[in-house]
């Protein structure tokens, strides 16, 4: 049976016993693009859909108030989706024994017509920490690639070069906050650029603005990025936000063995602290 | 007999511009996507009537971050100074016809209850050449508010494609002429714009609809997929909603006018803590009755010129025209 139609039958089985009172999945939307979708009534599961166009990470939209007021949640999720919520999970914003989670198989999604850069090195087409997962009849090899290849060119450019590009890159951003809005990590109910007595951010979308909000996120997200590459995606600028996350990735992974998602029961990166944290100013 | 002109010689109107302390902007390649910026060098410029730059030129009349004034505390004496309106020429190349529709509805906003200085000094400086449409993609639905590709409103020249680095060049009002003055050739070629793409609902009876049914449900549904960022509002040439902050430390600093969006969960936030457009549905509503029902309750137009922007950028696959098309439904049920 193709993989999306028993996804569809999953997804109304789920619904049928209660399990869930809404699947947060993907559907063909009126633009004739694919868009998230929240289906409630058992008979609607035919219209979710399950192809490289399934892009978005929709565990983005288990912060959204709206959704939640739908009730209990069933979500579809791809592997790098999976990681974003065992990230969710240790730090406590969603509670896995009341909702339920649906894998798909996948073997890499499109980012306007082109393979998304974190399919090149996926190592989860069958995601992790799901109650179900869909797999695919035919199967395709596991990627190669590394994961912070794309780093290279950064690395190869010498401080001032570097300096260049990022005022280059960042002189577009207009501070649309599209990056917040699909980052499932970006959860707090008052964003700190949003906090106005004092203003401890610049608002403004000038250089000046524009690196202290793109720096301090990138901050926030050191050691819990899962690297869904949300971000990137959604920018308008088409500011490559993935390359400041992915620095962070990887210095977490380098320094301290953490890679943000992969397991479930561990304690956060950043909030954790160890006797044996090598850092003097801790103790 | 048609007026044509080489991109060469447009090349060399930038130079003499920009070496005249003049600014020039126009759609420039960054990635695999186009914007429009300000130019460093004229070769940079790329005049293609296919492409759809993300933003819209409406940010080299009304910028993202504007200072209004500085202010300085000399001792117990607070000095506050004006800042200076732009006061250099603009040219802005290859604006899409769209994009500049958007000016004349703009002009009526900045000098309605309160004239904009600001906006109004960019305007009187700046000369906007459109390049004519050549291919409207699955996002456009210009002919849906009563515009088309060959619209003319807001351009003061227009150029037209006709193949090896060749255009036509029609000019519109006064300051077009002045720009390419002298710089044309006659010919007999002439140059063609795209077929106007599918009327995608029906704008008379939206708006009819929207402003006698103001607390509609269907944003509802229509807004779940929003994950609230402002995206849309940003690359919109006509929203022009703006925040006003005081930068700096207590002693010195200045104010500003950044821009700001009815799509973040801040706007309309009360200093009490509650917020009249608290939810995602009322804030699209706010969004979908501010272009077509209470701009035109006002101004006689919408406030939409059918670019988009919006739904072809949007992470969500949203944008404004789905939402317009169920409302057209609904209106006509």
């Amino acid at each position: 049976m193709p993989q999306q139609e028993k996804l569809q039958q999953k997804a109304k089985e789920i619904l049928l016993e209660k399990k869930a009172d809404v699947v947060i999945g993907y559907g063909k939307v009126e633009t004739g693009n694919i868009g998230a979708v929240f289906i409630t009534d058992p008979e609607r599961t035919g219209e979710l859909v399950w192809n490289n166009l399934c892009t978005t990470n929709l565990s983005v939209y288990l912060k959204r108030k709206e959704i939640k007021k739908l009730g209990k949640p069933c979500i579809i999720v791809k592997g790098c989706d999976a990681k974003a919520l065992a990230v969710l999970e240790i730090e406590n914003q969603i509670d896995r024994s009341a909702m339920t989670v649906i894998g798909v198989e996948c073997f890499g999604v499109q980012d306007r017509c082109e393979p998304q850069y974190k399919c090149a090195s996926c190592n989860v087409q069958l995601p992790p920490h799901c109650d179900f997962v869909i797999e695919r009849d035919t199967k395709q090899s596991a990627p190669q690639g590394s994961r912070y290849e794309k780093l290279e060119m950064l690395d190869n450019m010498d401080s001032k070069e570097r300096f260049e590009y990022w005022k280059q890159e960042l002189s577009r951003c207009i501070k649309c906050y599209a990056c917040r809005q699909n980052c499932p990590m970006c959860y707090c109910d008052v964003c700190v650029v949003d906090k106005n007595r004092p203003i401890r951010i610049d608002t403004s979308a000038t250089l000046k603005g524009n690196f202290a909000w793109n720096i301090l996120r990138a901050f926030h997200l050191a050691g819990r990025c899962v690297g869904c590459g949300a971000c990137s995606a959604a920018c308008p600028a088409g500011i490559d936000l993935d390359l400041l996350n992915l620095t962070l990735a990887k210095a977490s992974e380098e320094n301290f063995g953490y890679i943000a998602g992969v397991q479930r029961n561990v304690e956060p990166l950043v909030g954790t602290f160890s006797p044996d944290d090598k850092e003097e100013f801790i103790r | 007999m048609s007026q044509i002109i080489s991109r060469k010689t447009i090349e060399q109107l930038i130079g003499k511009l920009q070496s005249e302390g003049g600014h020039a902007a126009a759609p420039v390649a960054a990635g695999k996507r186009y914007f429009f910026r300000p130019l460093q060098k004229a070769e940079q410029l790329v005049l293609d009537g296919k492409i759809m730059p993300v933003n819209s030129v409406k940010e080299f009349f009304f910028p993202p971050h504007e200072v209004i004034c500085r202010y300085q505390y000399e001792g117990k004496e607070l000095q506050i100074t004006d800042a200076e309106p732009f006061e250099k020429e603009q040219i802005i190349f290859g604006a899409r016809p769209c994009d500049a529709a958007s000016l004349p509805i703009l002009d009526k906003i900045f000098a309605w209850d309160y004239q904009d200085r600001f906006y109004q000094q960019r305007r009187e400086n700046t000369t906007v050449v459109t390049l004519a449409c050549q291919q409207p993609d699955n996002s456009c639905f210009c002919t849906s508010v009563g515009l088309s590709p060959d619209t003319t409103s807001g351009a003061d020249a227009e150029l037209l494609e006709l193949g090896n680095d060749l255009y036509e060049v029609r000019c519109y009002t006064e300051k077009g002429k002045k720009l390419f003055e002298g710089l044309t050739e006659e010919s007999v070629k002439t140059g063609k714009t795209a077929a106007p793409p599918e009327i995608r609902f029906d704008m008379e009876r939206v708006s009819k609809y929207l402003s006698e049914h103001f607390d509609d449900s269907i944003y509802s549904t229509t807004s779940l997929r929003c994950v609230g960022c402002g995206a849309c509002t940003y690359i919109c040439p006509t929203c022009h909603c703006f925040d006003i902050v005081d930068e700096g430390g207590a002693a010195k600093g200045c104010r500003v006018k950044n821009w700001d969006t009815c799509q973040f969960a801040m706007f309309t936030l009360h200093a009490s803590g509650h917020n009249p457009r608290g939810e995602q549905a009322v804030r699209q509503r706010n969004r979908v009755q501010h272009k077509f029902a209470i701009y035109p309750s006002k101004f006689g137009a919408v406030l939409c010129t059918g670019c988009g922007n919006c739904t072809r950028e949007c992470s969500a696959s949203l944008g404004i025209r789905p939402v317009l098309e169920l409302i057209d439904k609904k209106a006509e049920s």
